[in-house]
């Protein structure tokens, strides 16, 4: 059984969506980020970053959400090549690539204090955040229109999700500058957004996060049965 | 034959050590970065963004230096643990942990003015260097115990991406905000210093003009 920590619409979600897709049990240890749970001893035990998400298995307790993604897939030989399958070479440098730039760069834009220095230079700082965000999601779409197995309309994958879930929070964070991104300009990722959020795996975590339909193309602030977003 | 896409002490490196550790045949072949190979189309082809590294593999071509260093990994045996290995978990979190956070910090403190702008460079290298304190400690610690895929006693794929990321912060001038040595973070440092002994090292270190010591003072 996996023991999944997390916060609604929090990164976790990409490894909730992967564990329903592939129909493994779990359970979910939410932690309250409205008391910075994530902060405590408890939590630092299980993830001395104190980032979320966090996976325990039966034999060690994982972070780093590409991390956990792959670790899955190789474990479940499901939702990507696995090791020595064709696509493995470009499967893991696109994933690398989305994991250290494309949800680097969405951190630094959804946390700007953190990384912009002084409050003057945020806004200097967003724009070289979105314009990266832009360029990053160029690439993807190129990617993603030569429909390649482990990132496609037709077929749900480990690659897909991450990406999608990271499109929800770049037009929903930060919560004071939205708007900037269309989604429509990138018709291969819409495409993929939509199918993806369409599947049994993506309307359970919906309503279990409370994120409403159309969580990827269309996405609405969470209404969380239990804990907090921020 | 792998083709390595290099130049001299860039990301690179970590890929071209690990070649070498593993005894590979490859070719090393130079980017010409003032000629501007790195926006020709010939190099985007191998790399959309224009970054080194890149490798051509008979898997087609490669980049994100983590990316293919699992991909060699997984191909030939014995620098990290294998994908059905136990200990693969906890090799997994920390391989991530320091290409997803380590190694960007350190392109933040490398070149700030990129971040926010050349007004807020001083700035976004204090906080970078500042956090890149804590999440060396926190590698530090996961290497205490000697962990086979990041210890002192054998070569690993982590250890010698960990050497490349302490030869450039140890490359920070001591007036800098960013110098760090090696020598602060014990368990990292013992790592660092058996790989700098190792075969593998002085072959690149003398064929990139890296001085005697890349790792634990570097040049
Ligand atoms: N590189 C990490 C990033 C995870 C991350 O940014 N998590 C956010 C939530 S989406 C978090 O923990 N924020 C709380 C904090 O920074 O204190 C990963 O991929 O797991
Ligand atoms: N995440 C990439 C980063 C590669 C990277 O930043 N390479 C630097 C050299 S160390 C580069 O190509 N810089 C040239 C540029 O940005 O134009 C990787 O690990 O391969």
């Amino acid at each position: 059984m996996y023991i999944l920590h997390y916060a609604p619409d929090n990164a976790s979600q990409i490894i909730r969506l992967m564990l329903e897709e592939m129909g493994l049990p779990y359970r979910t240890a939410l932690l309250d980020r409205s008391t910075r749970a994530q902060d405590s001893a408890q939590y630092r035990a299980v993830n001395p970053t104190g980032l979320i998400p966090a996976l325990q298995t039966p034999d060690a307790t994982l972070f780093e959400t590409g991390a956990i993604l792959l670790w899955l897939c190789d474990s479940h030989v499901s939702m990507a090549p696995a090791p020595g399958a064709p696509g493995r070479a470009d499967f893991l440098k696109w994933l690398f690539f989305t994991a250290n730039t494309l949800h680097a760069d969405s951190r630094l834009l959804f946390y700007p204090e953190q990384y912009a220095g002084s409050p003057e230079a945020i806004p200097a700082f967003r724009s070289a955040c979105e314009a990266r965000i832009h360029r990053d999601l160029g690439l993807l779409e190129a990617l993603a229109a030569s429909a390649p197995d482990y990132l496609n309309a037709q077929s749900p994958s480990a690659l897909g999700y991450y990406i999608c879930c990271l499109i929800r929070w770049i037009n929903l964070y930060p919560t004071d500058r939205t708007g900037w991104l269309h989604l429509a300009n990138f018709p291969a990722l819409y495409a993929l957004a939509l199918a993806l959020q369409e599947r049994p795996a993506a309307l359970r975590v919906s309503t279990a996060e409370g994120l409403g339909s159309t969580i990827f193309t269309a996405p609405h602030y969470a209404d969380p049965p239990e804990g907090s977003v921020i | 034959m792998y083709i390595l896409r290099f130049s001299p002490d860039s990301a690179s490196l970590i890929v071209r050590l690990v070649l070498e550790e593993l005894g590979l045949p490859y070719e090393a072949r130079p980017i010409n970065r003032d000629a501007g190979e790195l926006s020709s189309p010939q190099y985007r082809a191998l790399h959309p963004l224009g970054k080194i590294p890149a490798m051509e593999t008979p898997h087609g071509p490669m980049f994100e230096s983590a990316a293919i260093l699992l991909y060699l990994s997984d191909r030939h045996p014995g620098l990290a643990p294998a994908p059905d290995a136990l200990d693969r978990a906890a090799f997994l979190k920390w391989f991530f942990f320091t290409s997803t956070n380590i190694h960007p910090t350190l392109m933040e403190i490398y070149y700030p003015e990129r971040v926010a702008g050349e007004a807020a460079a001083e700035a976004v290298a204090v906080h970078a260097a500042a956090r890149m304190k804590v999440l060396l400690a926190a590698l530090d610690t996961a290497a205490e115990p000697n962990p086979a895929w990041l210890s002192a006693y054998k070569p690993s794929l982590l250890g010698y991406y960990v050497a490349v990321l302490m030869r450039w912060l140890g490359q920070n001038k001591p007036s800098s905000v960013a110098y760090i040595r090696s020598t602060d973070y014990p368990a990292l440092h013992k790592v660092v210093a058996m790989l700098e002994a190792r075969a593998a090292t002085r072959t690149v270190a003398e064929a990139e003009g890296l001085g005697a010591q890349p790792f634990t003072d570097p040049i």
